[in-house]
């Protein structure tokens, strides 16, 4: 046999620590012969597979036997390298396309991934039926104990100005939380929550009415479900770069809507009060006591910044609705008042502590 | 058969013969190919570092040998997020909405289950992070491993470090070193198991250099204070003084940051003297040569190379670390190849899952 199909080779057979020296020949068919004085053994080439390249040797294992090793030099003669497995560097898949086109094909399929989990959530979330948004909610967040406020005088009130703003059939389920912060919230499953510091802080029943249109449209306009399938979308891609556990399951808690969901919301309120003939006028002086007065441009920044849109251009937005109208009260100052005191009137009511 | 027999006294028994632009070579496509992915390709990264490190890495006369592969990497992470991180997240769920029904403390204490399964889960981890490695690590064609599942391992953990805290944390280093025996008597290569039993109260003075820091750090407070206010008053009076005083504050922030650091790296650097040169494998002997000033120097070279290269050297660190284990790393004693035979241990079929998945370090 001639020297283009044998070279020197050291093999380890798997079972023992010894090293093997001699030279590996290949017989023109399938079949590898291993010689030294220390051992001699037959070696199929198909159960053959390329290991590594370490400082100049190149390594090979066999199929039927993972512990067995043959080393080679790197510079095996041309026709004995031809029949023995290929080089890998990378790892399959790079190797058969090269590093610059793999690069760009995983490129491109991360970006259309990444497009896909951020617009899903908008076609998605409005398909989704309300059923299951009422049942997951049910689930998430259920009746809250005991800590919604009510009175009869107060729920009265209260349906009287969800009339105003929800003609629909099946109504969300609204409720003043006990809390002492000015705020309110939709939450997943049609409930909407004024809490207990915004009731008090309101000047008229106006006012309530435009908050609780806003929430109502959150949920008719399906927000929240998009809200939940984005934040799930996110935590299920950011997975895969992100190596804490933790932070991506505590990630989910956060939820925000997008400025462009706080304007639909907006429309949504001032296209209810309209139908129902409630002025506007309160609910823009109500952004304007948060924060749109003198402080026009330090606002700027932070509605720029914050998800919801700069107080003062919404406030603008509700004067404008008012223009031309006339309006009727949407409760009367006894509504109002049984509302105001929901909370402090309720016997058993419960402090929301984990707020 | 003829015996082989090898003395080791002779050089040292380990030795790496890698240099950074290779490994440049290696890390950089990785880099890029883990961006490209979101992340995913890093199981792959990972395998293909290792393969080039363990390859540089010289025992006696043979190179190591990693077999690891990043597809077992990647089975371990997705069995983690689905059997750890989803429980999680149901659990979440459940508790919040308990709390939110009005059951607070049912709530609460679901809440809780999940860290306490974290804090075992970590213990499990290290342990079969250590087998994992052993495992896919070869040396001659021999492999080792560990035919326990760490599962009693993550309660040791659990206890021992409890324990270990509550005189005021006075039997960490006892938590810590015989958390290390347990860990590597443990484990095995070849044939022959580990043996570990380092002792706590050799790095027991050097832990208490944490209890001492705040009396030198008071006691340089009002040095510092006095001469700060004192040197700011000889150049401008009064208000002097009160620049004197502040720059004072601002030395003592910088000592107490180093200081404490620097008395954490001379415990760690005691510490792994101690654990490795307690280890031995068969009549097989292992030192870590490495001083508080070697840890130093690997530290802030550390420190250089990330901020030089704007972050992007960060992907060199795992060669110096490996490096710097490696080159500090001595064995002595015999090796008697005829009876190195393989390891029968059994071995996992996926990866570091749980390691990855809590980000905690090999070393």
């Amino acid at each position: 046999m001639e020297s283009n199909f044998q070279t020197s080779a050291q093999w380890y057979d798997g079972h023992s620590a010894i090293r093997h020296q001699g030279e590996a020949v290949w017989d023109g068919a399938d079949t590898l012969a291993l010689r030294g004085p220390t051992g001699a053994m037959e070696v199929a080439i198909p159960d053959l597979e390329y290991s590594e390249e370490r400082g100049g040797e190149l390594v090979y294992r066999r199929t039927s036997e993972p512990n067995f090793r043959l080393i080679l030099p790197a510079d095996i003669p041309p026709g004995l390298a031809s029949r023995l497995p290929e080089k890998q560097v990378y790892g399959a898949w790079v190797d058969k396309l090269g590093l610059g086109k793999a690069s760009a094909i995983f490129a491109a399929v991360s970006v259309a991934a990444v497009a896909l989990f951020l617009t899903a959530p908008d076609w998605l979330g409005p398909r989704v039926p309300e059923s299951w948004e009422r049942n997951l909610g049910d689930a998430m967040v259920g009746d809250f104990g005991n800590r919604l406020c009510h009175t009869p005088e107060g729920d009265a009130a209260l349906a009287k100005l969800l009339d105003a703003v929800d003609p629909a059939e099946e109504q969300v389920r609204a409720g003043v939380a006990n809390i002492d912060m000015v705020n309110a919230v939709a939450l997943p499953g049609g409930q909407v929550l004024l809490f207990d510091g915004l009731v008090q802080d309101a000047k008229t029943p106006e006012e309530l009415a435009g908050v609780l249109g806003h929430e109502v449209g959150h949920v008719r306009e399906r927000h929240v479900m998009t809200a939940l399938l984005r934040q799930f979308g996110m935590s299920i891609l950011l997975s895969g770069a992100n190596t804490s556990v933790g932070e991506t399951v505590f990630g989910l808690a956060a939820m925000g809507y997008s400025r462009d969901a706080e304007r639909e919301a907006d429309e949504y309120a001032r296209e209810r009060m309209d139908e129902s003939r409630i002025s506007p006028l309160g609910t823009a002086s109500f952004f304007e006591r948060i924060g749109g007065e003198g402080e026009g441009e330090e606002n700027a920044i932070i509605g720029w910044v914050s998800s919801h849109p700069d107080p003062a251009e919404r406030a603008k937005a509700y004067r404008e609705a008012a223009k031309g109208k006339t309006f009727v009260p949407v409760l009367s100052e006894e509504e109002f008042a049984a509302i105001k005191s929901m909370c402090e009137k309720d016997p058993d009511v419960e402090e929301f502590d984990f707020f | 058969m003829n015996t082989q027999y090898e003395q080791m006294e002779a050089e040292s028994a380990f030795g790496f013969d890698g240099n950074w632009k290779d490994f440049a070579r290696i890390a950089l496509p990785n880099l890029l190919l883990t961006i490209v992915t979101l992340g995913i390709y890093r199981f792959w990264a990972t395998t293909r570092e290792r393969r080039y490190l363990w390859s540089h890495t010289r025992f006696v006369d043979e190179r190591l040998e990693w077999t690891g592969t990043g597809k077992e990497l990647f089975v371990g992470f997705l069995m983690v997020m689905l059997l750890f991180a989803l429980p999680v997240f149901g659990l979440q769920f459940v508790s919040q909405a308990l709390i939110m029904r009005g059951n607070e403390a049912l709530g609460a204490a679901l809440g809780i289950l999940p860290i306490v399964a974290i804090f075992y889960l970590t213990g499990v981890a290290r342990f079969r992070a250590l087998r994992y490695r052993l495992s896919r690590t070869r040396w001659r064609g021999i492999r080792g491993g560990s035919n326990d599942q760490g599962l009693k391992y993550g309660l040791s953990y659990m206890w021992k470090t409890f324990v270990g805290y509550i005189p005021i944390g006075l039997l960490i280093p006892w938590s810590m070193t015989s958390l290390w025996n347990e860990r590597w008597s443990k484990m095995s290569f070849g044939p022959y198991e580990f043996e570990a039993n380092a002792d706590p109260g050799n790095v027991f003075a050097r832990f208490l250099l944490f209890y001492l820091a705040p009396f030198i750090l008071f006691a340089g407070a009002l040095i510092a204070g006095a001469t700060g206010a004192l040197a700011g008053y000889g150049i401008g009076g009064e208000e002097g003084a009160s620049i004197g005083m502040f720059g004072a504050i601002i030395f003592l922030f910088l000592f107490f940051y180093l200081g404490l650091g620097l008395i954490a790296v001379a415990f760690y650097a005691k510490f792994y003297r101690e654990v490795v040169g307690s280890t031995r494998w068969k009549d097989l002997h292992f030192s870590f040569e490495a001083s508080t000033m070697d840890w130093v120097k690997l530290l802030i070279g550390d420190a250089l190379i990330v901020v030089f290269t704007l972050g992007l050297g960060f992907v060199f660190l795992s060669y110096r670390h490996w490096k710097f284990l490696i080159v500090h790393l001595e064995a002595g004693g015999d090796i008697l190849l005829d009876e190195l035979t393989q390891s029968t241990t059994k071995t996992a079929r996926h990866g570091e899952g749980l390691l990855d998945a809590f980000d905690i370090g090999a070393f």
